[in-house]
């Protein structure tokens, strides 16, 4: 197995910290699989089996090195997977957004471990100073490389494009000090509330006037407790109950230069939020949706 | 002892005490005729600092004042006193007209009186814990290796480091100086990110290696250290031998203030991993046990450095602890003669444990009060310090 | 106002609700608070034990809109802590509309938040109300006061700041004499001094009718600190019993003024 790759454009290498950081804030280790034309994250559940991974990150190879060698195990096998501390290969990255050049390559050292040749530049002299980073990766076996393959979820029953994340980041830190859990609830007409419900306090907060990309209603209700405003449709609008701390961890993402965000919801029981760049990075979290 | 702190040099006092706080816990202070001495020691005893403020820091010196003819004011005082009388360093320049010091021998307390602008004054009366000095041998001169950086050029290096790191390397050859925060041998690296900076020779104001080397150590003392320069805006120099010799930091700006910061070395594949606190003992134990059996290899003469007398161990204080006993001092003297006898031949004399009861007893009189150091004859306990 | 809340108790508007925040912040140091709205202004206070009692004071002239009915008392406990998240709900960047309402005795308190720079957007809390425990009434017109001293609140906040934390208990020692005013903390073994002259220019007023040595707990007098960074003028008065009153103002843009105001108990000599 070999693996090098050199990065020289300062965009790409403010877009690479932003995304490991992120990662870093939602999982405290994930798996690095490298291919010919892509590089993923991936971070699963510890009990991973049937459940979608929490994180399914790719980004195209080529809008961000300028060089890029892979040689996988065997023509079976092309790719590589290494399970790498997310917080190792983000604590190294700091220094990466003033850095010259980047080289990440697979190393033997005492361990299997992804080596990272940062050329930093020097605030004496006009020349660059050589800095090198060893982070231990475990190589995953071929065995379990079922376990991290791309997600299949069913069709959502909405596809809303959510407001800027910034935004939703200072509401979504203040609910979460409030309760553990945030109703998400998007309707086919654009409408966005997120709602968090204790015995102290009910506070919703809504958008309106969002770009819904898909509707696939009408939504049952018959079982639930939805509210609406009296003017609503109820069986246009979709809802799920989910872990706040986790909706505000994805929020981290709002460091990373995007485009545009889409939330999918499938009633009660998932949201996806997902991320894409103009520079093709693809940025999906997983959450779950919590059912009493 | 009485003395006056004029304002810009107040903020320089403050940051110098936070510096030491980084150190050791206890402040020992002293004032001679024309200086005064501020110095700490960390808990392990691997790290020591000492800053002397001469006469000309102040705008009004006067060690005799409460009484003539005392040799030197010496007190101990604890270093969270210190640091609540210079609680913020930022701001004391805006705020701290002038500081006045005053030791008097005959009360037990230390008196810091800040006179801030607006007609505000805040008192410090603080406790005096002893009446002694403590003092630090060490070579500062004469050694091999010698690198002039400006501060800014180090803390940049250690940038690229982490804080959970305990300790640095520093592999030194004339082609470049490697800081790197692990050592040669396997230790358990399958959780810690291995890392080096690469620095060339000419990013240095002067850059001397007459031996190649590794040195090994804490991290923590030497970051308190370059805070230290950075916030007076001075270079650090760097003095230091080989592997297990202490390695010797001046920052100074040649005129008021002159600050040594000792760290003890070790081999980088002792417990890199470990605190400084573990390194310490468990090296001391080594020492010990080698010393035992290599006594032959050790050698006497005190008027040469002595730190080569504990190749292994770079332990500024050496003295023998307590477990140490009668027997074994008599055991250790029969062996001496053993290897005399058997290997005539040898051009090393041993160092015969009474000479290192002696040292550590030299040592041990630097904590006592009486302690002179005129008093240890015909012996160079340490080069003079030039005044560069 | 909607004409459908005339009826209601209470109901008032607001272009920014930020001072506000900032204001019921500094008192928050318990988790319930008592409201009440007076035909002059709104006022929160909060009780720690029976030793300190803060008070935010917003005259009515604060709010774009203000009303409350002339019949009914408005007064009922609220969680604090909620209302300030609620009221920051946008996060401390944005500026944004604030609007309540309380309906009936019993009724949550409703805030409605619209922030000024997004479009589309925007927030409504429910925060449940319930009935008031009564407040200390600290104030006693027969205990005469015993000194006054007026100073900038940055000038105090930086003498405050400057104390040890760690020291359960600061001495205030007022006095026709210079030093005037000494501010002195006990350490394990050591002992600092704080002396302000009153004919320092941090001083705007200084009286003093008769030397008084007074006792508090250090983290009490502490729990104004956030309070003297919001503020712009502090007045502590000290009534011969030893009780502690400090007033503090806030001056906005607009000239309008919000206050608070901490009673501290002193500590018994042993």
């Amino acid at each position: 197995m070999k693996f090098r790759a050199v990065m020289v454009d300062p965009g790409p290498m403010r877009e690479l910290t932003h995304i490991v950081n992120t990662i870093s804030k939602l999982s405290k280790e994930c798996v690095l699989r490298l291919s010919d034309d892509k590089i993923y994250f991936i971070v699963s559940e510890d009990n991973s089996g049937p459940t979608p991974p929490v994180l399914w990150c790719e980004i195209s190879q080529s809008n961000f090195f300028s060089e890029y060698q892979m040689i996988g195990i065997d023509e079976d096998h092309k790719d590589i997977y290494l399970g790498i501390v997310s917080a190792s290969l983000a604590k190294s990255l700091v220094t990466l957004k003033t850095a010259k050049m980047l080289k990440i390559k697979l190393t033997k050292k005492q361990c299997p471990c992804l080596t990272l040749d940062i050329e930093m530049p020097s605030s004496i002299s006009q020349q660059t100073r050589q800095v090198s980073h060893d982070i231990p990766v475990v190589v995953v076996p071929r065995k379990l490389w079922g376990e991290f393959n791309e997600p299949k979820i069913p069709q959502p029953d909405i596809s809303i494009e959510l407001p800027p994340l910034k935004q939703l980041r200072n509401t979504i830190d203040r609910m979460k000090t409030m309760s553990s859990d945030i109703i998400i609830s998007a309707s086919a007409e654009g409408r966005l509330t997120l709602q968090i419900k204790t015995d102290t306090a009910k506070v919703s907060t809504r958008f309106r006037g969002l770009n819904v990309e898909s509707f696939e209603g009408p939504i049952d209700h018959s079982d639930s407790e939805t509210e609406s405003q009296t003017c609503e449709d109820i069986s246009k609008i979709c809802s799920c109950r989910i872990d706040a701390k986790k909706f505000s961890m994805f929020l981290n993402a709002e460091q990373i230069s995007h485009n545009r965000t889409l939330c999918h919801i499938i009633h009660k029981r998932l949201v996806v939020l997902q991320l894409h760049t103009k520079e093709n990075v693809d940025f999906q979290c997983f959450i779950m949706g919590i059912v009493y | 002892m009485k003395c006056h702190v004029p304002g810009p040099n107040v903020k320089v006092l403050a940051r110098t005490v936070h510096a030491l706080a980084r150190f050791g816990d206890d402040l020992y202070l002293e004032s001679l005729s024309d200086c005064i001495l501020l110095r700490t020691l960390n808990a392990s005893e691997s790290a020591y600092a000492m800053v002397k403020l001469n006469k000309n820091f102040f705008s009004h010196f006067n060690h005799n004042y409460y009484c003539v003819d005392v040799e030197g004011l010496k007190c101990k005082i604890s270093m969270k006193s210190a640091l609540n009388a210079f609680k913020s360093p930022a701001h004391m320049d805006k705020q701290v007209e002038n500081l006045e010091i005053k030791l008097d021998p005959h009360s037990s307390k230390l008196i810091f009186q800040l006179n801030c602008k607006h007609g505000i004054v805040k008192t410090h009366y603080v406790s005096i814990l002893d009446c002694k000095a403590m003092q630090a041998v060490y070579t500062k001169d004469l050694v091999p290796n010698r690198i002039t950086s400006s501060q800014r050029l180090l803390s940049e290096a250690l940038g690229n480091f982490q804080c959970s790191d305990d300790q640095v390397t520093l592999e030194v050859t004339s082609e470049s100086l490697i800081i790197k925060n692990f050592g040669d041998t396997p230790t358990d690296i399958s959780r810690i990110i291995r890392s080096q900076v690469t620095i060339k020779p000419f990013e240095f104001s002067s850059y001397t290696i007459g031996t190649d080397t590794n040195i090994t150590f804490t991290l923590k003392e030497f970051r308190a250290l370059l805070g230290f320069a950075e916030g007076l805006n001075l270079p650090v120099q760097l003095h230091f031998e080989i592997t297990g010799k202490p390695a010797v930091f001046v920052v100074h700006n040649g005129t008021t203030i002159e600050a040594h910061f000792v760290l003890a070395t070790s081999k980088p594949d002792i417990g890199t991993q470990y605190t400084s606190q573990h390194t310490t003992n468990s090296e001391r134990k080594r020492k010990e046990n080698s010393n035992d059996n290599n006594i032959s290899a050790k050698k006497v003469h005190l008027d040469e450095d002595l730190s080569n007398q504990f190749q292994e161990d770079s332990n500024l204080f050496n003295y023998i602890p307590n477990n140490m006993s009668q027997n074994n001092v008599r055991e250790n003297i029969n062996n001496v003669e053993k290897a005399n006898s058997i290997d005539t031949n040898c051009d090393n004399i041993p160092a015969s444990p009474t000479s290192r009861m002696r040292i550590a007893s030299v040592f041990k009189r630097c904590f006592e009060s009486t302690f002179d150091p005129r008093i240890i004859h015909g012996v160079v306990l340490a080069e003079n310090s030039d005044s560069d | 106002m909607d004409d459908g809340t005339s009826q209601y108790y209470f109901t008032a508007s607001m272009d920014s609700g930020k001072t506000l925040y900032n204001l019921l912040k500094s008192i928050q140091f318990q988790e319930c608070a008592v409201f009440c709205a007076m035909n002059e202004g709104l006022k929160l206070t909060v009780e720690e034990g029976k030793c300190v009692q803060a008070s935010a004071y917003i005259p009515a002239d604060n709010f774009t809109e203000y009303h409350v009915r002339d019949d009914v008392d408005v007064l009922f406990k609220i969680n604090i802590s909620v209302l300030t998240e609620c009221l920051n709900i946008f996060g401390a960047n944005e500026d944004s509309s604030l609007k309540m309402y309380y309906r009936c005795e019993g009724s949550p308190l409703l805030l409605v938040l619209q922030p000024q720079s997004m479009i589309n957007v925007m927030t409504d809390c429910e925060i449940a109300t319930q009935i008031a425990d009564s407040i200390l009434e600290l104030r006693d017109e027969d205990v005469p006061e015993v000194a006054k001293l007026v100073l900038k609140a940055s000038a105090f906040m930086g003498l405050l700041g400057d104390l040890e934390r760690s020291c359960d208990t600061i001495e205030i020692n007022l006095s026709p004499e210079h030093p005037n005013v000494s501010i002195i903390t006990y350490g394990m073994q050591d002992r600092s001094c704080i002396d302000v002259p009153k004919s320092s220019d941090m001083v705007q007023s200084f009286s003093c009718k008769q030397a008084i040595r007074l006792k508090y707990q250090l983290y009490h007098l502490r729990l104004i600190m956030k309070a003297l960074a919001i503020s712009s003028k502090v007045v502590l008065r000290s009534s011969s019993n030893g009780l502690l009153l400090i007033q503090l103002k806030l001056e906005k843009e607009d000239q309008r003024q919000m206050f608070t105001e901490f009673f501290i108990l002193p500590l018994l000599d042993d």
